[in-house]
């Protein structure tokens, strides 16, 4: 009865948590003499009013949702892949680059080579830090923050060069975007609305993650390098391998992200320049997002079109009551806090009750706690 | 280049570090006690703004500079708080208040965007401006380069050359005996990860107060700034003398990429703006692949004589963290 209730608990502790911080974010909008419930009354009828700012929330949820599922993989191998940002504008400009290349094709031909290319433009990305972590030790954090400035100034010479839509080289104000894409490449629209079929994809691909994360040997031995890349190891497992997997894994679903922003939202990339001009912000959110799903492919789900909510019903919110857009970023990084604090709590707790009661501990593989046991056991 | 351009030239890649030393002194004392503090890139840019913001409201520099140490310790205190306090991954915390001070400064220095306002001016020390060489290089400097100059010496000398200083190391590297030792582990990290904080929180004001005087929003060109410096961080290897000779070569090849640029006519501007991030990867990659197993292998494959010298040249290169580094200590 009591571990029923706890699990309960556990189950509701990120939402809890959001409470916890909407809270907090009321405690401010005080300070900005705004009425908190007018505000968060427009922020949810912003992004959940009408079936049209529904789709868009799911829209914005799309990006969220396939960075997310790469964040899971990659986190899950203790592997921090912060690079989301520049793997997302790789493979949008592998993408873009098939569909204004092979023009004479079938549409369904090239928008599905064009999502492969973003998938293989985003893991290019991601296994370069992969690469440099296994073998020569670099801090991933900082590889991929590096690969993602690396990202935009490429992104902007191709834009602002040879990629430029040709009806803004000749003007003035040389806009960086690529000319738009033919309208047969594009991926259909499932409604009357901007929701198109990435979205699908995404909910494909979490399960698809799923799967892959607990039903296979490659899941399997990147989440056993994740948790004890000692004991891999001696349990034969290639951990420098399974490290650049991970993080090429986690890139290509950011790479693929970023086709897909360009062949469902913008049909075209375009950019003001800086990352976020493309990404929307994307590859940073989309860690949020998977932390909040507490790294599991099916949570991340929700969690992603919690915020997309947050990020459309802001805009809302902005319009109506006239708050500040940064005190979003703020609400989302509270969010983020206190959901992973409590998360935390939540493991120690778990772990206290473990030890009073050992039997229950849940057993990995045989060989592997074997060989777990022999490495504590050396001095 | 005759030879006073080039003094001239050098002397402005001395200024130009001052505001990447601040950023990597204050790291390095944080991570020293074993706090990373990720926060670094949007706490540069928060108190660029700031520092620039309450400079510019005041007219008075040193209440912007104040203001910048202010908001830095602030946001270490969070991180500080969050890591030691509530035991939560420092990696986490520091990484949403990366992009939390980032749009705050963004969004808040809207207003500031672009106005001409108050600077630091070059402050010649009497006599000493004139020596050959050394004067035009050295001595005729904004008065927050001395201070970087200063705070390099400070931190070497705090941690390798006095008894707190050794307890700093002591918390970092090992913290259970520290704690035995009789240091009170939790409080000691809260105290360098603020002090350290502050001296991030320097390195904004030292931009949008000196090398690059004024606020500019999104275009201003510091974003970025704070993953280079935790990056030359490492490659000091925690220590404020090989830390500050990263910084120094990193303004350096900055300014020979400005230099070149007119000669290069035929490059990408966009080549010249990026090449320091892929010269960080090449850095952080020599001083870590000395720890990669497969270059032990391929060492101990080697005829003696290149065998020595490839270790030798490894292990200079070589830099370790703190042993404890992002670990939170609970006594038990």
């Amino acid at each position: 009865m009591r571990s029923r209730l706890s699990t309960l608990f556990d189950a509701l502790l990120p939402v809890l948590a959001t409470l916890a911080a909407l809270a907090v974010g009321a405690v401010m909008l005080l300070f900005l003499k705004v009425n908190p419930i007018e505000a968060y009354a427009a922020l949810l009828n912003g992004a959940f009013g009408s079936f049209n700012s529904f789709a868009e929330t799911l829209v914005k949820a799309t990006p969220l949702l396939l960075v997310a599922l790469g964040i899971c993989i990659s986190f899950r191998g203790d592997v921090i892949n912060i690079g989301g940002e520049g793997q997302m504008i790789v493979g949008a400009i592998l993408a873009t680059w098939v569909g204004l290349t092979f023009t004479d094709y079938p549409g369904w031909l090239i928008t599905t080579v064009a999502l492969l290319a973003g998938f293989l433009g985003g893991a290019v990305w991601g296994g370069i830090p992969g690469i440099l972590k296994a073998y020569f030790n670099v801090n991933e954090i900082l590889s991929t923050v590096m690969m993602n400035a690396i990202a935009v100034q490429l992104m902007n010479f191709l834009l602002r060069g040879p990629m430029i839509d040709p009806a803004q080289a000749d003007v003035a104000s040389k806009i960086p975007q690529t000319a738009r894409l033919l309208d047969i490449f594009q991926l259909p629209r499932l409604a009357p609305t901007r929701l198109h079929m990435g979205a699908l994809i995404a909910v494909g691909l979490a399960v698809l993650v799923y799967i892959l994360l607990w039903r296979t040997t490659l899941g399997y031995r990147i989440r056993a390098v994740g948790q004890n890349p000692h004991a891999s190891r001696y349990a034969g497992i290639k951990v420098p391998r399974y490290m650049v997997m991970a993080l090429l894994l986690s890139g290509a679903f950011a790479g693929l992200a970023g086709a897909i922003q360009v062949y469902g939202v913008n049909y075209r990339m375009i950019t003001d320049g800086s990352a976020s001009g493309f990404t929307g912000s994307a590859g940073f959110n989309g860690i949020v997002a998977a932390l909040f799903g507490q790294l599991h492919p099916i949570w991340s789900i929700p969690a992603s079109i919690l915020f997309g909510a947050l990020l459309v019903g802001a805009n809302s919110m902005q319009r109506i009551v006239q708050v500040p857009s940064a005190l979003i970023t703020v609400l989302n990084g509270l969010v983020v806090v206190f959901v992973v604090s409590s998360e935390i709590w939540r493991r120690r707790r778990q772990r206290r009750r473990l030890a009073a009661a050992p039997e229950e501990e849940p057993s990995p593989k045989p060989d592997q706690t074997e060989v777990q046991k022999k490495e504590e056991a050396q001095p | 280049m005759n030879q006073e351009t080039l003094l001239v030239g050098l002397a402005g890649v001395l200024a130009a570090a001052a505001p990447i030393i601040f950023a990597v002194m204050g790291e390095t004392l944080s991570e020293r006690a074993g706090v990373i503090n990720l926060s670094m890139n949007g706490t540069i840019l928060l108190t660029a703004m700031s520092g620039f913001a309450v400079a510019y409201s005041t007219d008075s520099l040193l209440l912007g500079f104040l203001a910048g140490m202010l908001i830095g310790a602030l946001v270490a205190l969070i991180v500080a708080f969050a890591s030691i306090t509530l035991k939560q991954s420092q990696v986490a915390v520091g990484f949403v208040l990366a992009l939390t001070c980032r749009d705050l400064a963004y969004f808040l220095g809207n207003p500031f965007m672009g106005v001409a306002g108050p600077r630091l001016q070059a402050f010649p020390i009497p006599g000493l401006r004139d020596v050959p060489f050394l004067g035009p290089l050295f001595f005729r400097q904004e008065l927050i380069t001395y201070v970087s100059f200063l705070a390099i010496f400070l931190a070497w000398l705090w941690i390798y050359r006095t008894r707190p200083g050794l307890m700093l190391q002591g918390i970092g590297e090992k913290p259970a005996a520290a704690y035995i030792r009789g240091a009170n582990v939790n409080l000691l990290r809260y105290v360098y990860t603020v002090i350290g904080g502050a001296l991030i929180g320097l390195a904004g004001p030292a931009y949008s107060l000196g090398v690059r005087a004024g606020w500019m929003g999104t275009i201003s060109g510091l974003d970025g700034i704070g993953w280079i410096a935790l990056s030359i961080t490492i490659f000091g290897g925690w220590n404020p003398a090989r830390a500050a000779f990263g910084a120094y070569l990193f303004a350096l090849l900055q300014w020979l990429g400005l230099v070149l640029q007119p000669v290069l006519t035929q490059v990408p501007s966009q080549v010249l703006q990026v090449a320091p991030f892929p010269l960080m990867i090449l850095t952080l990659l020599l001083v870590n692949i000395g720890n990669a197993e497969w270059v032990e292998r391929t060492l101990a494959a080697m005829p003696e004589g290149a065998r020595k010298f490839f270790a030798k040249l490894l292990r200079t290169m070589r830099t370790s963290p703190p042993a404890a580094l992002g670990v939170t200590f609970e006594r038990d």
